[in-house]
């Protein structure tokens, strides 16, 4: 089993150093003229009044956390639709009970207004 | 052979990584040290076969928690001095549970009920699945607590809304489906107007 | 206690990869290499020919001829493109926090094209044949957020940063759809591995998951328009309002690094749902004697008019508005993908002819 990773491992290191050599490449075979202009941020024209790094909407969390916990759901589905045909009945309804507890979430969010965005 | 290369590599990156967290000053570059010393201990719950556990471990934490974790840090700009203030106060209890940690990570390594001893792992043929042998106990002999999993979900999900929801009042909402619905005959009137005579 | 630690830490796998000699374990690496190579070299000119082929087929759908100046028919164009990229500046702001400016599109190409270890080309051509292939390829796409908003970040400008928060917030809520709609595949396939889902896709046209799992297909590849942030989903590059979103602080061979990333996962999105809902390598005529034998040709045939709906999906539609994106992958695919999912595996059980009896 270990040995159908390997390529991968490999695959993954080969394509981390495409992406660095290509980087340093165009760092090498560009030009070099820095500017204190050129290398301000960019704004339209004027400088920046605040940090770029602004506090944002609180939905943004709630959008993330959410993300998370349908994330988990994947995630326990995905055993459960492989084995679904050795596991009969009782597996099946295992997962719709787990299934309609999380709908029950979902309508819970979708009531209270979480997914609407303005 | 190979497998000890790679095993030794991953392992001093998860080392490395995970003291990185606690010693790096920047909260972004912890938070992605973090995330490095996940993947790597991926890599090693690969080494032991625990395939589905594995890329779980990438997809949930690396790819769901982690993200979270950088959305509050970049985002919520936290000022790191006040935190810092505390760290001789919250000190004591930190050594405890930095000891409790370790005592109990001595006990579960050292009893003998959990076989750690076995120094070679189970191995499997190419063809073995990780994943169905889960779903094949998952789903029946331990039903009870992945139903309990579902719950504390739930609740996850209604904590997360009860605490981060605060319904602005001065904010509108268009309604897409509405907007969709809209007919010409609602919006525009057509008027047949006489036309004037011209004063001469 | 040390018992434990000389037994488990100084020899952890005392079995190894291979039973056999170095030398052989040398050139099973070696092997893994150049089909690495094989692989990621027509994936690369695949990206750099599908830039052109997104101009010129744009350019004829507005009437017009696209790039037809650098060599015959502008066929050298993404070369020409390629070399005035490479000789460009790149700019690193001066607010900048410098590593994870340069590491940002490094992250976002890793990814893109490490997912292509997994993809079975015909029923032998396949790098790593891995059981949990599906979830393998869930896991890399989820990866690719890690580019956008290290770039948004660390580019330390406005525009970046709310172009990569965008990206984010919507990639994610389009990536619980596309979890579900692989979850469907799964369920159909009764297996993780991507070459046993092409293959429990044999028998004809109609035995192909696309007419079973019709709403799962749809929400798939539209979920994969939107992960891939391509029009008609693409706020977060946004020129009209954001400039170009998260990459707006960069130039030269790092733009096009990100560039490259985003081209790479519109083809592996194509090519994913060629595998996993229309048959992948699978003729078309299954039974006429020639033209019903697999081969990649028809594979790739596939992948080619999925990659033309994106193209033809931005020429086409103009740009949805944020909320509608956020409504759109939440309100309405999430409860489509749990529905059908039902429907699935009711049908899985119940063993329906034709499918899955």
């Amino acid at each position: 089993m270990l040995a159908n990773y390997l390529p991968i491992l490999i695959f993954l290191f080969v394509s981390l150093g495409l992406g660095c050599m290509l980087f340093v490449i165009g760092y090498f075979l560009g030009p070099n003229r820095p500017d204190s202009e050129k290398e301000s941020p960019y704004e339209c024209g004027f400088a920046a009044f605040e940090d770029a790094r602004m506090q944002f909407d609180v939905r943004y969390y709630l959008v993330a956390i959410l993300f998370i916990i349908f994330d988990l759901e994947i995630a326990f589905l995905f055993p459960w639709a492989v084995a679904l045909e050795s596991i009969g009945m009782a597996g099946f309804w295992a997962m719709m009970i787990f299934l309609g507890v999380l709908v029950v979430g979902f309508i819970y969010e979708w009531r209270r207004g979480a997914l609407e965005w303005e | 052979m190979i497998e000890q290369i790679i095993f030794y590599f991953f392992a001093a990156i998860l080392i490395i990584s995970a003291s990185m967290v606690i010693t790096v000053r920047n909260p972004v570059h912890a938070a992605l040290f973090l995330v490095l010393s996940f993947f790597s201990s991926a890599a090693i719950w690969l080494l032991l076969e625990a395939e589905f556990l594995a890329i779980t471990l990438v997809l949930v934490y690396v790819g769901a928690v982690m993200v979270l974790f950088l959305f509050v840090v970049m985002m919520l700009d936290i000022n790191l001095a006040p935190l810092r203030e505390g760290f001789t106060r919250y000190l004591p209890v930190g050594i405890l549970v930095a000891v409790l940690m370790l005592l109990f990570m001595a006990l579960i390594v050292s009893s003998d009920s959990f076989n750690l001893n076995q120094a070679e792992g189970i191995k499997h043929a190419a063809d073995y699945s990780n994943t169905a042998e889960l779903g094949l106990i998952l789903y029946t002999e331990y039903l009870y607590p992945f139903e309990i999993a579902g719950a504390i979900l739930l609740v996850a999900i209604i904590a997360a809304i009860a605490l981060t929801m605060r319904k602005s009042k001065t904010l509108k909402t268009p309604k897409p489906e509405q907007q969709v619905a809209v007919k010409r005959e609602d919006r525009v009137r057509l008027v047949k107007m006489e036309s004037e005579k011209r004063d001469t | 206690m040390f018992e434990f630690i000389r037994n488990n830490l100084l020899s952890p796998f005392v079995g190894s990869l291979f039973p056999a000699s170095i030398e052989v374990q040398a050139l099973y690496t070696l092997d893994a290499l150049i089909k690495i190579i094989v692989i990621l070299i027509p994936v690369l000119l695949g990206v750099a020919y599908l830039t052109y082929a997104e101009r010129k087929i744009i350019g004829y759908i507005q009437v017009r001829i696209g790039p037809n100046r650098v060599g015959p028919l502008g066929l050298l164009q993404p070369i020409a493109d390629a070399l005035k990229l490479t000789f460009k500046e790149i700019i690193i702001p001066s607010g900048a926090n410098k590593k994870l400016f340069i590491i940002a599109p490094i992250l976002s190409l890793a990814p893109s094209l490490a997912a292509w270890a997994v993809i079975p080309f015909n029923d032998v051509a396949v790098l790593a044949d891995i059981n949990a292939g599906l979830l393998y390829i869930l896991a890399l796409t989820s990866l690719a957020v890690y580019g956008i908003i290290i770039a948004g970040w660390a580019s330390n400008s406005k525009y970046a940063f709310i172009g990569s928060m965008r990206a984010v917030a919507q990639i994610i809520a389009y990536e619980i759809a596309m979890g579900f709609a692989l979850v469907g595949v799964l369920i159909a396939a009764g297996s993780l591995n991507l070459g046993d889902i092409v293959r429990a896709q044999d028998g004809s046209l109609l035995h192909w998951f696309w007419l079973p799992l019709w709403p799962l297909f749809i929400v798939f590849f539209l979920a994969g328009v939107a992960e891939t942030n391509r029009a008609p989903f693409d706020v977060s590059e946004g020129e009209s309002e954001i400039v170009a979103g998260f990459h707006v602080e960069y130039g030269g061979m790092a733009f096009s690094i990100f560039f490259m990333a985003e081209y790479a996962n519109m083809m592996l999105i194509s090519i994913l749902t060629a595998i996993m809902f229309c048959g992948g390598w699978l003729s078309p005529f299954q039974g006429v004697p020639f033209l019903g034998e697999p081969s990649i040709i028809w594979l790739l045939m596939k992948t080619s008019f999925f990659l033309f709906l994106f193209l033809w999906f931005r020429a086409t539609f103009p740009r949805y508005r944020y909320d509608q994106i956020m409504r759109l992958g939440w309100k309405v695919f999430i409860p489509i993908t749990i529905v059908w999912l039902v429907v699935v595996s009711v049908l899985v059980v119940a063993q329906i002819p034709p499918w899955f009896d």
